[in-house]
């Protein structure tokens, strides 16, 4: 797991008596994570169910999430690393200056009463959003966060996890992994793969202009990424396998319909505790699976003459 | 003509100038909602899913303070572009704005990632306008 202090739902399930949700709405985005894992089920070491967990929100503002939570404490935007910075601190009982508490938006008390209530703990679990990763300071907003679960296991059983979305992201993630070394922003132009974010992220790349083509599998960047990426997908030859008609599908030349994942094609999702589960469709479907397509292609470049001229050479390929 | 041309542009000068005036700045947070991420699966296409990724919240004070009201036309601006969006009271606190992520919140967004792989996707700062309406 790369070092991240961490745990699988199931754990959670059974043993989480303290939950803290920083910068995410579940009660929105994740509707069955309190249900099914975090807040709701009564499980062998949790018999009461709810009563048996205290439940912690940390946002910028009341979310429905919050009418679910015991305590709730709004942190001012962009505040979220000297939060978390505090309680660091705060766990190994430094000092501590007022003013740079009252920054946070959050008093001194909330904060010694959420340190208490973290080391008493049995289990404790720290659930974040896109509310700390996609706000200024993003992975080092995630890393101090990991950093503070890691920290508490000095004194209590902690651990933390992202609340990741739109189906199966950590299952890209997870395969790259394996397969690569690295979760994402990986460039395999020399025939190995080389890992940077920032320069062979997704978005880099299509802002500077580097692609000249691109392949996208049941993604929609056209209404996700920003506007200067969009309009160099636009500008490009952009394949989409879909299937749904999307943002992207309207500025691509070449959509292909696919089968829907999970209800019509079978494989494997990685749940957001990177345990993978199979998918078994309920339905049949008139269009080809993204395995299916997928495959074709690669068949019929492979039919293709050498695109190298003769002599030249190459890397050869490790994955 | 050359006259009335000129004219116009002065008042039109002048209403820029008096809707620059008017404008606001504010924090932007996209984020998402439940109904959004249905409607992602109903189709992008649709009347809802596009009201859905148009409509800004944002809270009673500062819907007084730039003169609209529920259903009104804002224009939400940042350094690299902007676009219209319909207002609607909620419960948030003053001087943050909340819009559900869609290709409107898109043409506001910068295409620097400052080294990181993932742009700025939340907490933006944006001037608001109204948008005068026809009398």
């Amino acid at each position: 797991m790369g070092g991240k202090v961490t745990c699988t739902l199931g754990e959670v399930k059974n043993r989480g008596d303290f939950i803290i949700y920083w910068g995410g709405n579940p009660a929105e985005c994740h509707p069955r994570h309190f249900t099914k894992y975090a807040l709701m089920p009564k499980s062998k070491f949790l018999p009461n169910g709810r009563k048996d967990r205290t439940v912690v929100l940390v946002d910028i503002r009341p979310t429905k999430s919050a009418k679910a939570a015991d305590i709730f404490l709004q942190v001012r935007p962009g505040k979220d690393f000297e939060l978390i910075t505090i309680l660091r601190a705060m766990i190994k009982d430094q000092k501590i200056s007022a003013e740079a508490v009252a920054e946070t938006g959050v008093t001194l008390e909330q904060c010694t009463d959420l340190v208490a209530r973290m080391k008493k703990a049995k289990f404790g679990c720290v659930f974040f959003g896109m509310g700390l990763s996609m706000t200024r300071g993003k992975h080092m907003n995630s890393a101090a966060l990991l950093t503070l679960a890691a920290e508490m296991n000095a004194f209590t059983k902690f651990v933390a996890m992202p609340m990741r979305g739109h189906g199966n992201v950590t299952g890209a993630d997870v395969v790259m992994r394996w397969q690569t070394g690295y979760p994402f922003g990986i460039t395999f132009n020399r025939g190995y793969p080389r890992y940077n974010p920032g320069e062979f992220s997704t978005v880099d790349v299509l802002v500077r202009g580097d692609a000249d083509a691109a392949f996208i599998i049941g993604a929609d960047p056209g209404a996700t990424m920003p506007q200067p990426a969009i309009d160099h997908l636009a500008r490009i030859p952009t394949i989409v396998l879909d299937p749904h008609i999307t943002h992207t599908s309207k500025l691509s030349r070449v959509h292909i319909t696919t089968a829907v994942a999970g209800i019509s094609a079978p494989g494997t999702a990685y749940r957001m505790d990177e345990i993978p589960l199979p998918l078994k469709p309920a339905l049949k479907s008139p269009y080809p699976t993204d395995e299916e397509v997928v495959r074709r292609i690669k068949e019929s470049i492979a039919k293709k003459p050498f695109w190298m001229p003769d002599g030249a050479q190459m890397i050869a390929a490790q994955v | 003509m050359e006259i009335g041309t000129s004219t116009d542009l002065v008042m039109a000068r002048i209403q820029l100038q008096w809707c620059r005036m008017q404008s606001k700045k504010f924090i932007l947070n996209p984020m998402r909602t439940a109904k959004q991420g249905s409607q992602i699966n109903v189709g992008k296409y649709g009347d809802e899913y596009q009201k859905i990724v148009t409509t800004l919240e944002i809270s009673a004070a500062d819907m007084e303070s730039l003169g609209v009201a529920n259903g009104d036309s804002v224009r939400v601006s940042t350094e690299f572009g902007e676009a219209i969006f319909q207002c609607t009271e909620a419960k948030v606190p003053d001087g943050l704005l909340f819009i559900p992520y869609g290709p409107p919140t898109c043409q506001l967004m910068g295409g620097d990632t400052d080294g990181t792989g993932m742009p700025t996707s939340k907490g933006w700062e944006v001037e608001v306008e109204r948008i005068e309406t026809a009398e």
